[in-house]
């Protein structure tokens, strides 16, 4: 259960990127996920939906990007989807691979509705 | 018009800088730092009752509890330098919280600081604490499943230890099948077999704890 603290600092650098903007109100975050970071993704929208209450970002719809494993084989190159990781190559059997996608945890970006609208 | 904001950065930035932070000084001061991390009732605090003793290195103690001082009180009694988080409720530690714990250790005096994380398989995993390494630690009562079962923190650990084999008589464990999971998930992990208690399994532990020293320091 570690989304709670996910949501916190997520909110948290949000709050911090709006000090100096007009912003009205957040209304989409969109976040991207690797499959490798134990995240359950309505867990991390209920977290949300409970702490933004009263903050900028209340009602912001949160999209999350979920992310598949993607493994490469430094030795043969070769390329894999999994849906457990594993740390040795189907084909050669090197141990010598690398995670490539999987663990990522990204605010990628932000709908914002503007205070004042722009006069030219 | 709603406007889009990119941002494209990490959503735990802030406390990835405590982590940068904390690794970049354990480098410059040659601290092994060693991130322990299994259930509650695995035996990371016994291991670390029965380790200080015998390593003959300077160590240093963070315990990570929900509540309670219990395993830091431990720890004191084997005269190790020791300073308890309690992370009221949380499920982890962060680095944010072990950077103002570091500042009651005496980094300067130390080779080796021990962080015992709340016992828990799933989140203490996803948090870099700026340690050197994590350690995974199962005991057999949990049962052979555990690695697959918990990838994330199995792939990530460079030490796996799997403990209470004293107790592999009277449980249905399949040893092999445990160490067969780990290897798929991490076949460069460093692997022992420990039974604490009795001693078994220490000194392989030791030896393996002053090569990783020298590892870091160069020599």
């Amino acid at each position: 259960m570690h989304e709670m603290s996910i949501v916190e600092a997520l909110m948290e650098q949000i709050i911090e990127m709006s000090q100096d903007e007009d912003w009205e109100a957040v209304t989409r975050i969109r976040l991207k996920v690797g499959a490798m970071r134990q995240i359950v993704p309505d867990i991390l929208k209920f977290c949300f939906n409970v702490a933004s209450k009263g903050t900028i970002m209340e009602n912001a719809l949160l999209e999350i990007d979920e992310i598949p494993l993607l493994i490469k084989c430094d030795e043969c190159g070769y390329l894999w989807s999994d849906r457990e990781f594993l740390g040795m190559c189907p084909k050669c059997s090197s141990i010598n691979v690398n995670l490539l996608n999987g663990m990522e945890l990204e605010l990628t970006n932000l709908e914002v509705e503007m205070k004042h609208a722009k006069t030219c | 018009m709603p406007r889009l904001v990119n941002v494209k950065k990490s959503v735990m930035a802030a406390d990835e800088e405590h982590a940068s932070f904390i690794r970049s000084m354990m480098k410059q001061k040659g601290v092994l730092m060693i991130n322990m991390i299994g259930s509650p009732g695995s035996g990371k605090t016994t291991l670390l009752e029965k380790l200080l003793p015998k390593l003959n290195l300077r160590c240093a103690v963070i315990e990570g509890d929900v509540a309670t001082s219990r395993d830091a009180e431990r720890i004191a009694v084997t005269g190790t330098p020791v300073v308890q988080i309690n992370t009221q409720g949380g499920c982890h530690l962060e680095a944010n919280l072990v950077r103002k714990a570091l500042r009651d250790i005496p980094i300067d005096d130390i080779d080796v600081l021990f962080v015992e994380n709340v016992g828990n398989l799933v989140c203490p995993a996803e948090f870099d604490l700026g340690e050197t390494f994590k350690m995974a630690i199962s005991s057999v009562p949990e049962g052979d499943d555990k690695p697959l079962k918990y990838p994330s923190l199995f792939h990530q650990a460079r030490a796996v230890l799997l403990t209470k084999v004293d107790v592999l008589p009277y449980i249905k464990f399949d040893r092999s099948a445990f160490w067969r999971d780990v290897q798929k998930l991490n076949p460069g992990a460093d692997k022992f077999e420990l039974a604490v208690i009795e001693g078994k399994g220490l000194d392989d532990l030791i030896g393996a704890i002053e090569d990783w020293l020298k590892d870091i320091r160069g020599n």
